[in-house]
């Protein structure tokens, strides 16, 4: 593409990145060669990133920068040991040069050696931290997938469409459920929840109380969810309430969404 | 007197921990929200943090603050990385992102400018309806494409394109008025 774009929003849907195909190489191809447009795709950028901010508030616990600091002090001792070997030696004294010119070398070598082993190992011990995270989680979603295969594929597998409420927000919300497995996925959309309030889930047992299946944050699309039952639990029906934010153990607000297992 | 963002930099660029250690004060919260927000999940989320602020203390000395806003640049590296791992793509490096540049229309360096554009921010979304906030959400949260989004809601493309189109006309103004 030679020229600029012809409208000026084609950067911010760069941005938000829904662009694909032909659309998306015509920005790329334009914008290292145009310094305007550049700026002009940065506050798009910027605009896009104020996104962020809708996202509920989550704090990381205090041991993400506690590891952090301790990696960035690691990093940093390893630096320190390497100015260190470009100080100008100071040996002398006792030892004489003779001695200190064989000694210094030698104990800045085994140093070096030893931080540098030290921190090889750390980083292997991290990556292989990772690595093994990486491998349960993946073994976990596999599993997920195969539950949700076989959930899919079972003859005893039941729909049930979730109807809205009378005067409650919109949503198109279908549970799949397999009684004998003991395992339902739920997706569909519901509209954003009200400011401060969550979607939660229920399965309303034939006996006892309703079982929360977890809290579906403020709505919007959702995700093929799984959900395994108590063992012994059978269904009775499935709802959707809507609660402060975060959920609660036993549903206390409005009900949403509600559809009987037939 | 709290130290601008461009002066913590300059303190990481001389090695100084406790600059990183003010800025992951800063702006940890923000990124762990965005992050738990596109991932759902609290581990991921806090490795792929803490590598961003790794990223920061490696690679200070390339960062620009006249060029463009810091929490804006995490931001982007942040959502970048989420998006990857959700979709099973090969972690991006993060490095070339040294070169991108994000001028917010904002300054984000005190939590009280943070928290009126939050204000700022909700109050646009909900001027959308909500079949825009949706697909606005899918593409920021979750990384798709007007294509994607189409086959996801299945919706006709036509139909996706011009919604998202008019979202973010309408999100430029309100954040821009």
């Amino acid at each position: 593409m030679s020229g600029h774009p012809t409208r000026p929003e084609e950067f911010d849907l760069y941005a938000l990145g829904v662009l694909e195909g032909q659309e998306k190489a015509a920005i790329e191809s334009h914008v290292p060669t145009c310094a305007q447009c550049a700026n002009t795709l940065a506050e798009a950028r910027g605009r896009i990133t104020l996104l962020a901010f809708s996202a509920p508030r989550v704090e990381p616990s205090a041991a993400v920068r506690e590891r952090l600091m301790r990696q960035v002090h690691a990093s940093a001792g390893s630096a320190g040991a390497r100015h260190a070997m470009d100080e100008p030696e100071r040996a002398g004294g006792f030892f004489g040069r003779w001695w200190a010119a064989i000694l210094v070398p030698v104990g800045v070598a085994l140093a070096i050696a030893t931080i540098f082993l030290w921190t090889v190992n750390a980083r292997l011990s991290r990556e292989l931290a990772r690595q093994r995270a990486n491998l349960e989680e993946q073994k976990k979603q596999l599993d997920e997938a195969r539950h949700m295969a076989d959930l899919l594929e079972a003859k005893d597998t039941v729909s049930v469409a979730l109807a809205v409420q009378p005067g409650m927000p919109k949503g198109d919300v279908r549970v799949r459920y397999n009684a004998k497995m003991g395992v339902a996925v739920c997706d569909g959309w519901v509209e954003p929840a009200p400011a401060n309030k969550s979607y939660q889930l229920w399965v309303v047992p034939m006996e006892g109380k309703p079982i929360s299946a977890g809290v579906m944050d403020h709505g919007g699309p959702i995700n093929p969810w799984m959900m395994k039952l108590p063992q012994g639990t059978a269904a009775k029906a499935f709802a959707v309430t809507l609660e402060p934010e975060g959920g609660m153990p036993q549903p206390t607000g409005p009900m949403v969404l509600v559809g009987p297992v037939s | 007197m709290r130290a601008s963002d461009a002066a913590l930099i300059q303190k990481i660029v001389q090695r100084d921990e406790s600059a990183l250690a003010a800025l992951y004060d800063r702006y940890a919260s923000l990124l762990s929200s965005l992050l738990n927000r596109i991932l759902r999940d609290t581990q991921a989320s806090e490795e792929i943090l803490q590598d961003v602020f790794y990223q920061l203390w490696r690679n200070a000395a390339q960062f620009d603050p006249a060029r463009g806003s810091l929490p804006g640049w995490l931001a982007v590296i942040a959502r970048n990385r989420a998006i990857s791992r959700l979709r099973r793509h090969n972690p991006s490096e993060g490095d070339e992102l040294l070169e991108t540049t994000v001028i917010v229309p904002a300054n984000l360096e005190n939590a009280l400018a943070q928290q009126q554009l939050l204000g700022r921010v909700k109050g646009a979304l909900e001027n959308l309806s909500s079949e825009q906030r949706a697909a606005i959400e899918l593409a920021y949260f979750e990384g798709l494409t007007h294509s994607e989004i189409a086959s996801k809601t299945g919706d006709p493309l036509g139909t996706v394109k011009t919604r998202i189109r008019s979202a973010v006309e309408s999100l430029k103004r309100k954040l821009l008025s």
